[in-house]
C-alpha cells in the first residue's frame, strides 16, 4: 500500500495552488498505470480524498477504480460516488484532464442505464456538462450523453434548457451529430417542431466524408417533421447545396419509404395516405417512427382546414367535415378547436348554427410585448453579426487562404514579385 | 480701452463676413508657414486687414460683406487707392452698400489700430472695427468676434477717441444658412449621398441624446444624495425638477399610444431588417473566403481540413 499511500499524501498536499496542481497532474499521469493495477483496493482511498479540493486526484483514482467490469450491485455503490464527485468537483481542476472526466461520466451513464434508472444520471450529467464547457457556446461529448439520458428518462424540459444555448465550438464532429439528433428528438417530444427541424437540418447538412447512420436516421425524421410543420416536402429542393456531396447522393437511397410517404402527402388524398401507412407499418415501426407517422396523418387534416381559410370566410362544420374527409361535424369541431388553441388558425365557432368564421391574424404590432420581442431579436442578431465579423477576420488571416489568394494573383501580375506563392511562416 | 458702447446703434453681422475674415486669415497663415516647415509654431500669427461694407438704416447697422486690404507697415495705414477702387466697383453692383468700417484679426484692439480707424473717418464718420480672434479656444462657447466703435471720451482732461465694444447679432439670409450648415457638417465632396446625410443627422441626434442623458444623470445623482441626506434639501430645486418631469409625456391618449407604438415597431423592424442584411453580406464574404481557402473542387483537399 505504500506507493498508494504516498500518492494519497501527495494529492492531499499538492491541491492548493495552480502551480502545485500542474505538478500533481504530472505525477498522476505517471502513476496512472500503477493505479489501474490496484483498482480493487481503491475504495478506502476514495474515502480519504475530498472531491471539492482534490478534484484532480479524485478523478484519477475514480477512473482507475471504475475501469474494470462493474456488476449491478457494484453499480449501486459507485453511482452515488460518481454523482457526489460530479456535483462537488472543482471545474478548473477537471479541465486539466478532460478525457478522463468524459470517460468517468460515460461510465456513469452506462451504469445508470444498467440499473434502468436513467433519471438518476440526468442531474449529475447536466452539472458535468456545464462544468466541462469552457463557455456556454462550447459543445462537449457529455452533451449528447446528457440528452440521451433525458430522452430515456422522459425529462424533456431539462434537455431543452441545454438546447437553448447556441453552439459555436465543437471538438468532435460525432458529438455534433449525436447532440443535434437527440436534441431534435427532444424538441419533437415537446412539439417544438421548428427547433427540431433546425437541429435535424444541422445533422443532415453537416460535413461528412462518408455516410453515417446518425445522418440516415436524422434524415427520416427530418422528412416527417417537415411534413408535419411545413406541410410540404419537395424532393427536388430537399437538400441545400452546402450539404456534403455524400449526403446528397446517398441519403435518399436509405429512406425510400419516407420519400414515398412525402409524395403521397403532396397529392392531398387522405385515404391514400392512410392506406400507404397501413401497408408499411412495420417498416416505420422498426425505425421507431410510427408515432411521428401518425402525427403526419393528423397534420394532413390540419393542412386541409388551413387551406379552407384561404377560400372561405365562413363555413359550416358539416361542410368542413365533408371537404376534409372527416367523419362527422363533431370531429371537425374538435379539430378546429384544437387548432385555435394551438394558434395555428384564427377563427370563431358559433355553436348555435354550427358555423365557423375565419379571422385575420389579430396581431397589430402595436404592443410593448412586440417591441421587447423585436428588441431581443435585434440583440441576438447583433451578437451573431459580431461573431461573424470575428470569424471573417480570422479566416482572412488564415495561412491556407492567403496562400490560395496569393497564388491566384501570381498568374495576373507577372512583374509583381512581392507576392510569394508559398508562405514559410 | 473697452467699455460698453453708449451710441445706441444695433449691429447686425452676416455670417459671410465672419467666414470671409476667417478664410483670409487661414490663407495668409498657411501661405506664410508651409505645413511641413518646423517654424510654423514659432512665428507669431499674422494679422490680416480688410474693409467691411453694408447698409445703415437709421439706428441699425447691417454688415453684409467684406473684402481684403493690404496693410502698409511703413505708413501704418491701409492701401487707400485700392480701397477707393474697390468702393467704386462695389457701388456698381450694390448701389446701397457703403463702406462701414474695417476688420482685423488679433486678440484685442491695439493702439495702432486707432490710426487706421481715424484714416477711415473721412469715408464714414463713425466706422466700425470688427475684430476676429483666430486662436481656437475649445472651452469658449461664443463667437470670437468683437465689434468696436469709436467714441470721444475725456480722459485726463484731453478728449480722446477710444474703442468701445458693442453688442451685435447675427443675421442670416436663407442662402447663407445653407452654406453655413454645409460648412459646419463638413459633408464629403461627392455632394453628400443619402447615407451620409442620414449618418450626419443620426450622429447629431445621438450626441443630443447623450448630453440629455448625462444631464439627467447628474440630476438623478443629486436627488439621490438629497434623499440620503448628504445634501441639504432645497424645495425650489425640487419644484423645478418636478415641473421638468411633468413636461413629458406631452400627449397622453389611447390613439397616440397606438400610433406611437406602431411607428416604434416599424422602426425596430426596419433596423432588424438592416441587421439581417448586414449579417447576410458578412456571411456571404465569409463563405467566399472559406471556399477559396478550403477548395471544394479538388477531391484531395475536400473536407480534411475541417474533420
Amino acid at each position: 500500500m505504500d506507493p498508494l499511500e504516498a500518492l494519497v499524501a501527495q494529492i492531499q498536499g499538492l491541491s492548493s495552488t495552480p502551480g502545485d496542481i500542474s505538478r500533481l497532474h504530472v505525477i498522476l499521469k505517471q502513476a496512472d498505470d500503477s493505479l489501474r493495477s490496484e483498482s480493487t483496493r481503491l475504495s478506502p482511498v476514495l474515502a480519504q480524498l475530498a472531491p471539492s479540493e482534490h478534484s484532480l486526484g479524485f478523478l484519477y483514482v475514480l477512473d482507475a477504480f471504475t475501469s474494470g467490469q462493474i456488476s449491478k450491485q457494484q453499480a449501486e455503490t459507485t453511482v452515488p460516488i460518481i454523482t457526489g464527485f460530479i456535483n462537488a468537483c472543482n471545474a478548473e481542476q477537471i479541465r486539466l484532464a478532460p478525457e478522463k472526466f468524459v470517460l468517468v461520466c460515460k461510465r456513469l451513464k452506462d451504469q445508470v442505464m444498467m440499473l434502468e434508472a436513467p433519471i438518476r444520471g440526468v442531474g449529475p450529467l447536466f452539472n458535468a456538462a456545464r462544468k466541462l464547457q469552457l463557455s456556454t457556446e462550447h459543445l462537449t461529448p457529455l452533451h449528447s450523453d446528457f440528452l440521451l439520458l433525458c430522452l430515456l428518462a422522459k425529462c424533456y424540459k431539462t434537455g431543452l434548457s441545454i438546447l437553448e444555448d447556441d453552439i459555436f465550438e465543437v471538438d468532435q464532429p460525432r458529438d455534433l451529430f449525436l447532440y443535434c439528433y437527440y436534441g431534435g428528438m427532444i424538441c419533437i417530444g415537446l412539439k417544438r417542431f421548428q427547433k427540431a427541424l433546425d437541429l435535424l437540418h444541422n445533422v443532415v447538412t453537416a460535413p461528412m466524408s462518408s455516410l453515417n447512420a446518425i445522418a440516415v436516421e436524422a434524415y427520416k425524421k427530418y422528412i416527417l417533421v417537415s411534413l408535419i410543420h411545413h406541410g410540404q416536402w419537395q424532393i427536388s429542393t430537399s437538400l441545400p447545396k452546402y450539404a456534403s456531396s455524400v449526403a446528397q447522393r446517398s441519403l435518399k437511397n436509405f429512406c425510400q419509404p419516407y420519400i414515398e410517404l412525402a409524395n403521397i402527402y403532396g397529392t392531398e388524398k387522405i385515404a391514400e395516405l392512410e392506406a400507404y401507412v397501413q401497408t408499411n407499418t412495420e417498416k416505420f415501426e422498426n425505425d421507431n417512427n410510427l408515432g411521428l407517422v401518425k402525427q403526419v396523418v393528423l397534420s394532413m387534416y390540419k393542412r386541409n382546414i388551413q387551406r379552407l381559410t384561404q377560400t372561405y370566410l365562413t363555413l359550416s362544420l358539416q361542410d368542413i367535415a365533408n371537404t376534409v374527409q372527416l367523419n362527422s361535424p363533431k370531429e371537425a369541431e374538435m379539430h378546429v378547436l384544437q387548432m385555435i388553441q394551438d394558434g395555428e388558425i384564427y377563427a370563431t365557432i358559433n355553436q348555435r348554427d354550427g358555423m365557423v368564421r375565419f379571422l385575420e391574424d389579430p396581431e397589430q404590432y402595436k404592443t410593448c410585448e412586440m417591441i421587447e420581442h423585436i428588441d431581443s431579436s435585434i440583440q441576438r442578431i447583433m451578437a451573431l453579426s459580431r461573431k461573424l465579423t470575428a470569424m471573417d477576420e480570422q479566416i482572412s488571416c488564415d495561412q491556407l487562404y492567403l496562400s490560395k489568394v496569393g497564388r491566384e494573383r501570381q498568374r495576373y501580375d507577372f512583374d509583381d514579385f512581392d507576392v510569394p506563392t508559398k508562405f514559410n511562416i | 480701452m473697452a467699455s460698453s458702447s453708449s451710441s445706441g446703434l444695433t449691429f447686425k453681422v452676416h455670417p459671410l463676413v465672419i467666414v470671409n475674415i476667417s478664410d483670409h486669415y487661414t490663407r495668409v497663415k498657411s501661405q506664410l508657414n508651409p505645413p511641413n516647415s518646423n517654424a510654423s509654431s514659432n512665428s507669431p500669427p499674422p494679422r490680416v486687414y480688410g474693409g467691411v461694407i453694408g447698409v445703415q438704416k437709421g439706428r441699425t447697422v447691417e454688415i453684409f460683406n467684406s473684402f481684403e486690404l493690404l496693410y502698409d507697415p511703413s505708413t501704418h495705414s491701409l492701401d487707400r487707392a485700392f480701397l477707393d477702387k474697390k468702393q467704386d466697383l462695389y457701388k456698381k453692383v450694390f448701389p446701397h452698400f457703403y463702406i462701414l468700417g474695417w476688420y482685423s484679426t488679433g486678440t484685442d484692439a491695439l493702439e495702432s489700430d486707432m490710426h487706421i480707424h481715424k484714416a477711415l473717418m473721412d469715408i464714414n464718420e463713425s466706422p466700425v472695427y470688427v475684430l476676429l480672434n483666430p486662436s481656437i479656444n475649445h472651452s469658449q462657447r461664443d463667437l470670437p468676434v468683437t465689434i468696436f466703435e469709436s467714441e470721444l471720451h475725456v480722459i485726463d482732461g484731453i478728449p480722446q477717441l477710444i474703442f468701445v465694444r458693442s453688442t451685435y447679432t447675427i443675421e442670416t439670409v436663407e442662402a447663407e444658412r445653407i452654406s453655413v450648415d454645409h460648412v459646419a457638417h463638413l459633408k464629403p465632396s461627392d455632394g453628400g449621398s443619402a447615407a451620409t446625410q442620414l449618418a450626419a443627422h443620426l450622429t447629431g441626434i445621438h450626441s443630443a441624446i447623450k448630453m440629455l442623458h448625462s444631464r439627467i444623470k447628474v440630476l438623478h445623482h443629486y436627488l439621490l444624495a438629497m434623499q440620503k441626506g448628504d445634501v441639504p434639501c432645497e424645495n425650489s430645486l425640487l419644484r423645478q425638477v418636478s415641473s421638468l418631469l411633468r413636461r413629458l409625456p406631452a400627449i397622453e391618449s389611447g390613439k397616440f399610444q397606438d400610433d406611437f407604438l406602431m411607428e416604434y415597431n416599424d422602426t425596430l423592424l426596419i433596423s432588424y431588417l438592416a441587421m439581417l442584411t448586414n449579417c447576410s453580406s458578412t456571411m456571404n464574404e465569409l463563405v467566399d473566403k472559406f471556399n477559396t481557402a478550403y477548395d471544394r473542387h479538388s477531391r484531395r483537399g475536400g473536407r480534411t481540413a475541417f474533420m
